[in-house]
């Protein structure tokens, strides 16, 4: 990734996290509702716990050779 | 004004038209027309119930149609049309039969109004489909084609016990609102989840789909699920369990998806992971939640069409189908158009603002809000992630850019690839314009929904949080980047269950089975010529038995003893008597009686029948 396009992302980023700040939920359903910015921490840990969850549970358990059922 | 026809039934008829048209030009001229009319006649359509015939006392409703019907209706004729162009070039006329069997049978199913047209339906779409698996023509795909047709006809016996019990219950056939609680409402949920692919009954999915030709999976990705999805709005909405399976099931997809590196299946996983929304929306059973799933079904249909539209481009002109062997290969550089057109669909399922995607998962997003349900809520959430993650990052880039693994050298071939052709790109084209329009002008979907819709999905927060959520996960991918390429490997799910086990069960037949098969045939067949050796003389027969019955009580009597003199004898005697019985044959002259016997007989048995009929007479 070039650096221009780097930096592009990470002002988008920044961008989005302020602008979280002075939009509110309309209608609150769930206490995290409130926080602002949860969106973005909760999609950078979601997806860690995603990628690592699931490749342990890959290695440990579910992924096998190509010619396993053979 | 010419009558209008059930929509399936044009179908139908194209499919058995198709086989005698001559000449390449009016085939591909039918195969795109048939569409067409079928989309003609929908805009006919008015709500009622038209077709109804009876049937041993039942009514039989071939076209119950109202809102929800026909949204599925039309979405399910718009991704006919769009298959048929991605499969204009393929000469072999047998796959556009079953693919037009497939789609025919599948309208049938939306707009029945009873239980059996919708079986006789439901069987047809499992058998015509199995063929766009089998045409592919190489053994796994045969193999995977048997596992998918079994899978199917048992979810059929299952929907059929499940039919018959419900229809003794209640004494109808209309297929409305199904109480759940009976077995046979059980029944009933069971086949269709079967067909949803709702884990642990979803393995048939990520097993045959990536296994199809590339034109015919195109088709699966639209009709078995989205079909099992009306049939579950239409018949439980508001079940609690659906609720948590369709929530799982979003989830259960995507960690499979991390895991995958057939591009295709990966997209398979997909599939599980969106058709949860719909589920879970069906189980939400909220004006809202009904819309949403709707909704999303008919956005799902259109990308999904068109990302394996993109997956099976790649798989068309290169004939690799994994990221290890595809990564590292440039193949952006050769194939920008197919890129762009993929990464539309990509961003369409991962719900990027003024994509179609975003207007229908947030819907079913919002249901849970309104419905207060904060872990269903989350799950939602969490699988957004992973379907972002992996359709719109990690299998572009694996497939198009990418860095190659150590295992394959860059060097050792140059791939060969160009875009594939034309009718495969206006195919993508049109799937990706329809995408991108309902997307930002969602009114034409939700007029079409059906309930009234009060959802603004363009309300900056929504916007606001689907950008943070997002950026993020690609900031996360970023992370990982190096690990998250694919991986040589596959992954054992719920197939093991019957494919492992399979080979046991071969294994008991060919071995143990057929050992005691064979014993008994042994045995049998022993009996059977010492019977056939007594039958030789039937008349002596009795008294064969009855020499025989003397000797071995004889024999029983002085087993441990030597017998006295004269009943050694007697024994030798018995003995000699027996073989010289044996050896006498049936000389039919010897054994006759004088005719006088039958006559008497005769009269005696007149006599008493006589007898009989005159005491009953009194």
């Amino acid at each position: 990734m070039s650096r221009r396009l780097k930096y592009l992302f990470f002002i988008c980023i920044g961008l989005s996290i302020v602008a979280s700040f002075f939009i509110t939920h309309e209608k609150v359903h769930f206490w995290w509702e409130k926080i602002p910015a949860f969106d973005a921490l909760f999609g950078f840990i979601g997806c860690i716990v995603i990628v690592v969850g699931s490749k342990a549970l890959g290695h440990k358990w579910l992924q096998k050779d190509e010619d396993y059922y053979d | 004004m010419i009558d209008i026809v059930p929509p399936a039934f044009i179908f139908i008829f194209g499919a058995f038209l198709l086989p005698f048209l001559r000449g390449r030009l009016l085939r591909q001229t039918v195969q795109l027309i048939v569409p067409l009319i079928a989309f003609v006649d929908l805009l006919y359509m008015h709500h009622g119930t038209y077709w109804v015939y009876n049937f041993l006392g039942y009514d039989l409703i071939l076209g119950r149609v109202d809102k929800l019907s026909m949204v599925f209706g039309y979405v399910f004729v718009i991704v006919a049309f769009l298959g048929m162009v991605y499969a204009l070039h393929i000469k072999e006329y047998g796959q556009h039969v079953a693919a037009f069997l497939y789609i025919g049978s599948t309208l049938g199913v939306t707009f029945a109004g009873d239980f059996f047209t919708l079986f006789v339906f439901w069987e047809i779409m499992a058998v015509s489909s199995v063929f766009l698996i089998w045409y592919r023509r190489e053994k796994p795909a045969l193999d995977a084609g048997f596992r998918y047709i079994l899978v199917h006809i048992f979810g059929g016996c299952v929907l059929l016990a499940g039919i018959i019990i419900y229809i003794t219950n209640t004494g109808d056939n209309y297929f409305n609102a199904i109480e759940y609680g009976g077995l046979g409402s059980k029944l009933i949920l069971l086949g269709f989840i079967i067909n949803a692919a709702v884990p642990p009954f979803h393995a048939w999915l990520s097993d045959a789909y990536p296994e199809g030709t590339v034109t015919g999976s195109v088709f699966m990705t639209a009709f078995t699920t989205k079909s099992a999805v009306y049939v579950l709005l239409r018949g439980f909405a508001g079940v609690e369990i659906l609720v948590w399976l369709g929530a799982i099931m979003a989830i259960y997809g995507v960690v499979y998806a991390v895991l995958e590196n057939d591009i295709r299946r990966l997209l398979a996983y997909h599939i599980i992971s969106q058709v949860g929304y719909m589920v879970c929306g069906v189980g939400l059973g909220s004006e809202i939640a009904i819309n949403g799933a709707s909704a999303h079904a008919f956005s799902h249909i259109l990308y999904k069409a068109l990302l394996f539209m993109g997956a099976g481009a790649v798989i068309y002109v290169t004939g690799k189908r994994k990221m290890t062997e595809l990564q590292g290969r440039n193949l952006y550089k050769k194939m920008p158009i197919t890129l762009s057109l993929y990464m539309i669909g990509a961003f369409s399922i991962s719900a990027v603002p003024l994509f179609n995607g975003f207007i229908s998962k947030t819907m079913v997003v919002a249901a849970t809000g309104e419905l207060h349900r904060p872990i269903i809520h989350l799950l939602l959430h969490l699988a957004s992630i992973g379907t972002f993650l992996h359709t719109g990052l990690k299998l572009p880039y694996g497939t198009w850019f990418g860095k190659a693994k150590g295992e394959i050298d860059i060097n050792e071939e140059e791939l060969e690839a160009k875009e594939p052709p034309m009718n495969m790109l206006v195919a993508m084209a049109m799937a990706a314009l329809l995408c991108i329009v309902t997307g930002v002008y969602p009114k034409v979907l939700y007029d079409l929904l059906p309930y009234p819709v009060y959802f603004h999905p363009y309300t900056p927060q929504h916007v606001l949080s689907m950008i943070q959520l997002l950026l993020l996960t690609a900031a996360a991918f970023w992370l990982y980047i190096d690990k998250l390429g694919g991986e040589p490997t596959i992954s054992v799910d719920t197939d093991w269950f019957y494919r492992k086990p399979g080979v046991l069960i071969l294994w008991v037949c060919s071995h143990p089975l057929q050992d005691i098969r064979l014993r008994l045939q042994q045995a049998f067949t022993a009996g059977v010529t010492k019977i056939a050796a007594l039958s030789k003389n039937p008349v002596l027969l009795p008294e064969i038995i009855v020499r025989n019955i003397q000797l071995k009580v004889y024999t029983i009597l002085y087993h441990n003893s030597e017998p006295p003199e004269d009943k050694l004898k007697k024994i030798n005697e018995l003995k000699y008597k027996l073989n010289v019985l044996k050896e006498i044959s049936y000389k039919e002259n010897i054994y006759r009686r004088p005719i006088g016997a039958g006559v008497l007989l005769a009269i005696v048995f007149l006599f008493l029948y006589g007898l009989i009929y005159f005491i009953k007479m009194d």
